[in-house]
């Protein structure tokens, strides 16, 4: 006869080997599996991805990079943004992340020089986005000097998407 | 014939080993005592992670209110006051987590609000942040409240043991961390010729300055700026990265490997901070233990063994007066002071100073 001290043990006893459903022990199993080769996937995608997320390659760049940020009006007239503020916006307040902080000035390129050029690159399209008080700015363009692991210099030119010029 | 009927029965052997291995990860409970202790670890890590967000928050920025990049677009978007809740309830599931209520409830909600936060912006990426993530998902999955929780002192359960195949997987991702890194460090000639460390050496020796002061600068950075002491440090790091990922799966070479990992860890966060990434790693560690509690017999005039026991590898009798006897699992039996030594390099607190390369 089973006593309360019995139901007890058997309810905290681990499921395990034939006690579990078939399916658990598959499942956890298949789940396993799953998670290895997805985790191999991401450590080989690491070569490919300039953020190598999930790939685990950290400090694996000494690069540094420096822009020069101008902002394109409608006549194509080409405006520096010095110290990136102009119509009232500022740079540094608007994107307001440690890796792409003043980036006119040298700066060591966090997780390598390609992962910043890319995330420069959508910093762009968000202000874009998101200064809607800017009535001149037809798209911003970013000249990025930069050094790879000391090696340079090289220069890859990035720009925001058009945005519609005229009143907010 | 021979060679075939010689090679079919090696074949069968690895097939019996592999599915015994099989049936011993994913069927057989054993302690889970090193998710328990990850999992204290873990807890003021959360927390520690998400102070940036709150302190933020608490000034009413969050990040709807700069740039961000979102990983997809059907990701949901919490308004501005539930993100704060959320990051909340992160707070309040570390606390459980770490005193152990309601141990796995609490540890799942953390992985939660962590990968939640994670996953909104790209710009929430770090390394260390993706390691976090993965520790807390298979301390979730496994019955971690089972041991030095309140969770087992409100209903003690029969033993500490579980089901750990999520173990094994944390223990895959743990090393994977550190061959993905140390491979990935092998194959470019920038990083593993001194090119990438020497570099970052002479940017931030300025730092350096400001830590120490110029007076022990001067030296310290004449040896770390030179471009020889480079050529030695950057591959001693590849390989210190590649022996922890595959000696932590060896007995004969795991205590070393922990060792090392340690003060690996440790030489990290002097040199660069990186947020939770050297708490968590040398916390994942406790993973690596065998997971089997009380099998080797001790006896000891000393209390201070129970109190450091914290990975439950003794059963221990105090005897005051009495020499210290400790009987291994295999039957040896060590005395005085080679049981005191053999002890010390089973505890988390003196393992790191005993003579641990005596007794693999």
């Amino acid at each position: 006869m089973a006593t309360t001290a019995d139901a007890v043990a058997e309810s905290t006893a681990p499921q395990a080997g034939p006690n579990r459903p078939l399916w658990r022990r598959r499942g956890a199993r298949w789940f396993a599996a799953a998670v290895v080769v997805a985790q191999l996937a991401l450590v080989a995608n690491g070569y490919r991805d300039p953020h190598n997320y999930f790939a685990f390659q950290p400090f694996n760049e000494s690069s540094t990079y420096a822009v020069e940020l101008v902002r394109v009006l409608d006549d194509g007239q080409r405006v520096p943004v010095p110290n990136g503020r102009w119509e009232g916006y500022d740079w540094n307040e608007l994107i307001d992340w440690g890796p792409l902080r003043s980036p006119w000035h040298q700066r060591h390129a966090f997780s390598g020089i390609d992962a910043v050029v890319d995330f420069l690159d959508h910093a762009l399209d968000w202000m874009a986005d998101n200064t809607p008080g800017d009535t001149e700015t037809r798209y911003w363009e970013a000249t990025v000097t930069y050094y790879r692991n000391a090696r340079g210099p090289h220069v890859t030119v990035i720009r925001s998407h058009d945005r519609e010029v005229g009143d907010p | 014939m021979t060679a075939t009927v010689s090679s079919a029965s090696a074949t069968a052997h690895w097939r019996d080993r592999f599915h015994r291995w099989l049936s011993e990860v994913f069927d057989e409970p054993a302690s889970v005592r090193g998710a328990a202790v990850l999992r204290i670890v873990l807890g003021p890590c959360v927390i520690w992670h998400l102070r940036p967000f709150l302190a933020d928050a608490l000034d009413g920025i969050t990040y709807h209110d700069r740039f961000q990049q979102p990983w997809w677009a059907w990701y949901p978007n919490a308004p501005e006051g539930l993100y704060v809740a959320l990051l909340w309830i992160g707070v309040a599931a570390a606390v459980l987590m770490t005193v152990g209520w309601w141990s796995r409830i609490a540890t799942g909600a953390a992985f939660a609000v962590v990968a939640y936060n994670l996953f909104l912006s790209q710009t929430h990426f770090h390394h260390n942040r993706a390691f976090l993530v993965i520790l807390l998902a298979g301390v979730a999955l496994c019955d971690n409240g089972r041991a030095m929780s309140l969770d087992a002192l409100r209903r003690p359960p029969p033993d500490d043991r579980a089901l750990v195949w999520p173990i094994w997987l944390l223990r895959f991702e743990a090393a994977a961390v550190y061959f993905a890194s140390g491979f990935s460090k092998l194959i470019d000639p920038d990083w593993v010729g001194g090119r990438v460390l020497h570099d970052r050496s002479v940017r931030y020796q300025n730092e350096v300055r400001d830590a120490i002061g110029d007076t022990l600068a001067g030296p310290v950075l004449e040896v770390v700026t030179a471009r020889a002491f480079h050529w030695v440090l950057s591959p001693a790091a590849v390989a210190t990265e590649l022996f922890i990922a595959f000696g932590l799966w060896f007995r004969r070479t795991r205590l070393v490997a922990v060792w090392v990992a340690v003060a690996f860890h440790v030489g990290i966060e002097v040199t660069s901070h990186v947020q939770v990434f050297s708490v968590i790693g040398i916390g994942a560690l406790a993973l690596w233990a065998v997971p089997s509690t009380r099998d080797r017999t001790l006896v000891t005039p000393s209390r201070w063994v129970g109190w450091l026991d914290w990975m439950a590898r003794f059963d221990i009798t105090v005897a005051p007066g009495a020499s210290w006897c400790m009987v291994d699992r295999d039957g040896t039996v060590l005395e005085g002071r080679e049981a005191r030594q053999f002890v010390r390099t089973r505890l988390p607190a003196t393992f790191l100073f005993s003579r641990f390369w005596r007794y693999r």
